[in-house]
């Protein structure tokens, strides 16, 4: 009998058909992002920031009249399932337009079906220069996250300014350890020739012991290092990096990309930041000479998310939100191509200033806050201590 | 040619990842020598571990010891967890098939790490080291943290207390007679269910501690549990399974392996330990101290 | 009762599914598709699991390296889907011949995680061989096969691409379905059973156990290639996620949840499986939660999968027919 409850309830949820389209129907925004494993980290954060929006865009009357639907999918930091989540939002759910994904693997996979369905969509958070390099670049694509190259090259004009001359790298070794690596080595060649490049380095992602890493690089005696383990990854780098005086040998010199210095990675380490290590974060909400929009932003996701100091992953998302909605109010219409049209050349007035995104390679001109951490009475954690938005529009091609 | 204080830096880093590695393995030796099934859920127990340890450091605020209390607790609340699990649950699968079993422990694995994430949220966690042990000292040009130091000494001794329970007690005795012969044991009048129970326990137990120690020295995130038990699996399958020194000498091989690897071929540390996994059962079937498994 | 027996069910389902896109929801043949696929690879880790008593945790090793192996053929070296699926089948065939005979030479859960070994060092090959594998990004923009030709078929001649492709899948998966009922009722079929239910006994009659169990598992790889050449087209593209052990886990899952003693039911389970995750990621982010909470009370209700209990449920219903 119980068997039988058990069996029939299956069926029932079986046979449930996709939710019927109402009258007055909303612009639907499927939103595949890693909300599941490791990568839910930044994928949760981020989802939050394109929620933010859609609450605030509801709340105005949405646009063109019509409401924006939200409808985020796990894509489990796996391009496979990303482009399953994805297509499913396309074909199941008639999903206008596309705003999402993580890591270098899911962008370039949904682009793809992006381009096959003519879908408009949107990457806030990817940073392959392979998602919008000229042979895979297509009407539908854009990207509102700064790129590998814009990174690796920001990072190298800072590193220049520094008085080193033995430089070493460590990097994960899968397509985003190496790009940004490759990029910031070859700009930093160019711009200080007298550099030399004494030790690689290359655990493979999410490695989770980096003594004989450690080891290995410190023998090599660099004076500064450029690091890419990123997020929770440099947590436990820098926890096995410090008693081993790493950070001691190289002075200190350490300068991360992958947003090691972002307001969460600082307060997750808390007592145990190397601070004094240089890095990078897409937002900062204590950011002082920030543009007065960002002041008013922070205090509205710091509501909404309940927190003091707020993410600095909602702004990737809650800027590819805010790209999608001009676009659509510039189309008149939910039209992918006039929208894709539409946001060709499109300059936004963004919480960080005005952002364009280039027509010739649907690429935003999107900077970061690079930055020295150091502790500030204010705060229980560090801070990055001067902090500047370094600006790629020079170095982006 | 390296110099011999980084070739001992690293053998000295090998050493401190096998015995992490042993702490979490060994339970998981244990279980499948008795029980004869692969607890999937084991990594899961692991993960709990190192977040209970987070939560009681928490709730114990700055106290000095607040580290030891938070770890002891988080063991003994994994143990009593894995106990649960085992007496309403696990223990009417006992006669099902083995691959069952697997999914059984499989399905608790997607559970535990939901919960982990409704509980605690997808940010990253961070422990400090305990005070006293935050620091390194120099040894033959080697830095060797003190928490590194204190595990290599910990590992060790948890593995003899583990041996001379096994081998002088009752319980002990009993455990491995259940590894060879379940059927006899409960004909002579055994009370199996609750050897059962108490394997289990002991086994979470060593996981949850595990995690509680990994806590200090690794980020706590979601998705450790599936990282470490696949580690632990290679542990257990190279020594052999339900051996207990064999766990020992996988762990240590796998330290080694992982720490040498680097040096020779840099950037094939991702195949490395899938390698000699392949390897080892290759040439011997059984894992290295493992014995042939009853049809 | 004898009546219904006589019904050709298998060609009235295979007629039935052929019929998917006509219901005009480019949806339902996107389910459709996946569910025929995933349904081989399934039954061909069934050949292992049920039929031979084998568990492999690699079997994602065989349906990845065929993913590769067509979409590297046809989008690299631009060679038609004519050659490049039957390619899969024998890529994987032969590494499963290779990895199979180091495999068998183990038992039970050795055998497993060499299995699951193997099946790692393909993973990490592939996530690490930019040139060939497209590295960890994989291979996106796999081609369609050119089916301009289906477009002069009566009432297919409207259909989209992917409804063609459906078509193809379909008749691919049936035929391949069809090989494998034969393969499991065959002679040979019955050796495996015999080899599951007594490996010693078989020995004792002169079967030799671990020739045997090595062709199922070649078998079983070929096969489970065979699905992946088809999956890597339909997802548009093969990343090494296709090799990694979560996707292992997953038609272990499907396979079991289904029924391993019988022939479809881990067609059914995959059929169960994907809907299920289709409707419920719909309403919640908790799909994990949900699909181990289903997996227990299965297990605690239905220890012989959903076919068993539907089976034993028809059983019921007949008997008093009988009397």
């Amino acid at each position: 009998m119980q068997r039988r409850t058990v069996l029939i309830a299956i069926l029932a949820l079986l046979l449930l058909v996709p939710p019927a389209a109402d009258a007055q129907k909303p612009i639907k925004v499927g939103f595949p992002m890693p909300l599941s494993g490791p990568a839910a980290l930044y994928g949760d954060p981020a989802l939050k920031g394109a929620q933010l929006f859609v609450e605030e865009i509801n709340a105005k009357g949405g646009v063109l009249g019509r409401k924006i639907e939200l409808l985020a999918r796990d894509s489990k930091a796996n391009a496979d399932e990303a482009v399953r989540v994805s297509r499913e939002l396309i074909l199941k759910e008639n999903v206008d337009f596309l705003v999402g994904t993580l890591t270098s693997a899911e962008g370039p996979a949904v682009s793809v079906v992006a381009k096959e369905n003519k879908v408009v969509f949107i990457a806030p958070i990817p940073k392959t220069d392979q998602l919008t390099a000229p042979d895979k670049l297509h009407p539908y694509i854009f990207r509102v996250a700064a790129t590998t190259t814009m990174e690796g090259r920001s990072i190298a004009e800072i590193v220049a300014k520094w008085n080193v001359k033995r430089i070493a790298t460590i990097s994960f070794d899968y397509a985003y350890g190496q790009d940004v690596t490759r990029a910031f080595v070859e700009h930093i060649k160019r711009i200080k020739p007298g550099v030399e490049i004494v030790d690689q380095q290359w655990p493979k992602l999410g490695e989770a012991d980096y003594t004989p890493f450690i080891n290995a690089q410190m023998a090599k005696k660099p004076d500064a290092v450029f690091s890419s383990i990123w997020g929770g990854h440099f947590l436990t780098f820098s926890k096995q990096a410090k008693p081993l005086g790493y950070f001691d040998a190289i002075k200190y010199n350490l300068i991360g990309a992958g947003e090691i210095a972002s307001p969460e990675a600082t307060k997750a380490m808390g007592a145990e930041y190397p601070v004094g290590v240089w890095g990078n974060s897409y937002d900062a909400f204590y950011w002082q000479d920030a543009p007065p929009a960002h002041r008013d932003y922070t205090a509205r996701l710091s509501k909404f998310l309940k927190d003091d100091a707020p993410s600095s992953w909602s702004i990737q998302t809650y800027m590819a939100m805010q790209f999608l909605v001009e676009a659509i109010k510039k189309a008149g219409s939910t039209d992918s191509d006039k929208v894709a049209k539409a946001l060709l050349g499109l300059t936004v007035d963004t919480p960080h200033g005005k952002l364009t995104i280039r027509a010739k390679d649907h690429q935003a001109n999107r900077g970061q806050l690079y930055g020295q951490t150091a502790r500030d009475p204010k705060y229980p954690f560090a801070i990055m201590k001067p902090m500047t938005y370094v600006d790629p529009t020079k170095f982006m091609d | 040619m390296p110099d011999l204080a980084f070739l001992f830096g690293q053998s000295l880093s090998g050493l401190t990842a096998a015995m992490f590695l042993f702490l979490v393995a060994s339970g998981l030796s244990l279980i499948f020598g008795v029980l004869g099934v692969l607890n999937f859920a084991h990594g899961s127990f692991y993960m709990l571990g190192a977040y209970t340890t987070y939560q009681i450091v928490q709730w114990l605020g700055r106290d000095p010891g607040s580290f030891w209390w938070a770890a002891l607790g988080a063991a003994v609340s994994i143990a009593i967890l894995g106990g649960l699990i085992e007496r309403f649950l696990f223990r009417h699968l006992y006669g099902a098939d083995v691959l069952y079993q697997l999914l059984f422990t499989y399905a608790l694995v997607l559970i535990l790490s939901d919960a982990a994430k409704v509980l605690w949220g997808t940010g990253q966690l961070s422990v400090s080291r305990p005070p006293g042990l935050t620091g390194a000292f120099k040894l033959w040009g080697t830095f060797i943290p003190y928490y590194n130091l204190f595990v290599l000494l910990l590992g060790p001794t948890i593995a003899l207390l583990f041996w001379l329970l096994l081998t002088r007690t009752r319980n002990g005795r009993l455990i491995r007679a259940a590894a060879l012969d379940r059927e006899m044991l409960g004909a002579l009048g055994v009370n199996v269910d609750r050897l059962y129970t108490g394997v289990f326990v002991v086994g979470s137990f060593l996981a949850g501690l595990g995690g509680a120690l990994i806590a200090p020295v690794k980020a706590v995130v979601p998705g450790m549990d599936v990282e470490i038990i696949v580690e632990a699996f290679i542990v257990v399958v190279i020594g052999g399974l339900g051996s207990f020194w064999g766990t020992m000498l996988g762990a240590l091989v796998y330290g080694q392996v992982l720490a040498f690897g680097i040096l020779i071929f840099p950037r094939f540390s991702i195949f490395s330990v899938f390698a000699l996994m392949a390897v080892v059962l290759i040439l011997r079937p059984w894992g290295l101290l493992g014995r042939p498994l009853k049809s | 009762m004898s009546g219904l027996r006589r019904i050709p069910w298998a060609l009235v389902l295979v007629v039935a599914a052929l019929f998917v896109p006509a219901l005009g929801s480019r949806f339902y043949t996107f389910v459709a598709t996946d569910v025929a696929i995933l349904a081989l690879f399934a039954v061909s880790l069934n050949l292992l699991l049920g039929y031979t008593g084998l568990v492999s945790f690699g079997h994602a090793a065989y349906f990845g390296i065929g993913a590769y192996a067509t979409g590297i053929l046809m989008k690299k070296a631009g060679i038609p889907f004519l050659l490049a699926f039957p390619a899969a089948g024998v890529l994987a065939g032969l590494f499963a011949l290779v990895f199979g005979f180091f495999c068998v030479r183990l038992t039970k859960i050795y055998f497993a995680m060499l299995t699951l070994a193997f099946a790692q060092i393909v993973w990490a090959i592939c996530f690490k061989w930019n040139d060939v594998t497209g590295g960890e990004q994989g291979m996106p923009e796999i081609p369609y096969p050119d089916l301009a030709w289906m477009e002069r078929l009566p009432l297919a001649g409207q259909l989209r691409t992917s409804d063609h492709f459906y078509l193809l899948t379909v008749v691919l998966v049936a035929a391949c379905l069809w090989v494998l009922r034969r393969i499991v009722g065959s002679p040979f079929g019955r050796i495996l059973t015999t080899i599951r239910e007594n490996p010693e006994r078989a020995e004792f009659i002169g079967v030799n156990v671990r020739r045997f169990e090595l062709i199922a598992f070649v078998i079983a790889g070929a096969f489970a290639g065979l699905a992946g050449g088809l999956f890597g087209i339909f997802n548009r593209g093969v990343f090494p996620d296709f090799v990694y052990w979560s996707k292992s886990s997953e038609v272990l899952i499907m396979t079991i949840l289904g029924g391993i003693g019988y022939f479809y039911g881990p067609a059914v389970g995959a059929l169960v499986l994907l809907v299920l995750n289709q409707q419920i990621t719909s309403y919640t982010q908790y799909w994990p939660f949900i699909l181990g909470t289903i997996l227990i009370v299965l297990l605690f209700a239905f220890p012989s999968g959903i076919v068993g209990a539907l089976d034993a449920a028809a059983r019921r219903l007949a008997r008093p027919r009988r009397a």
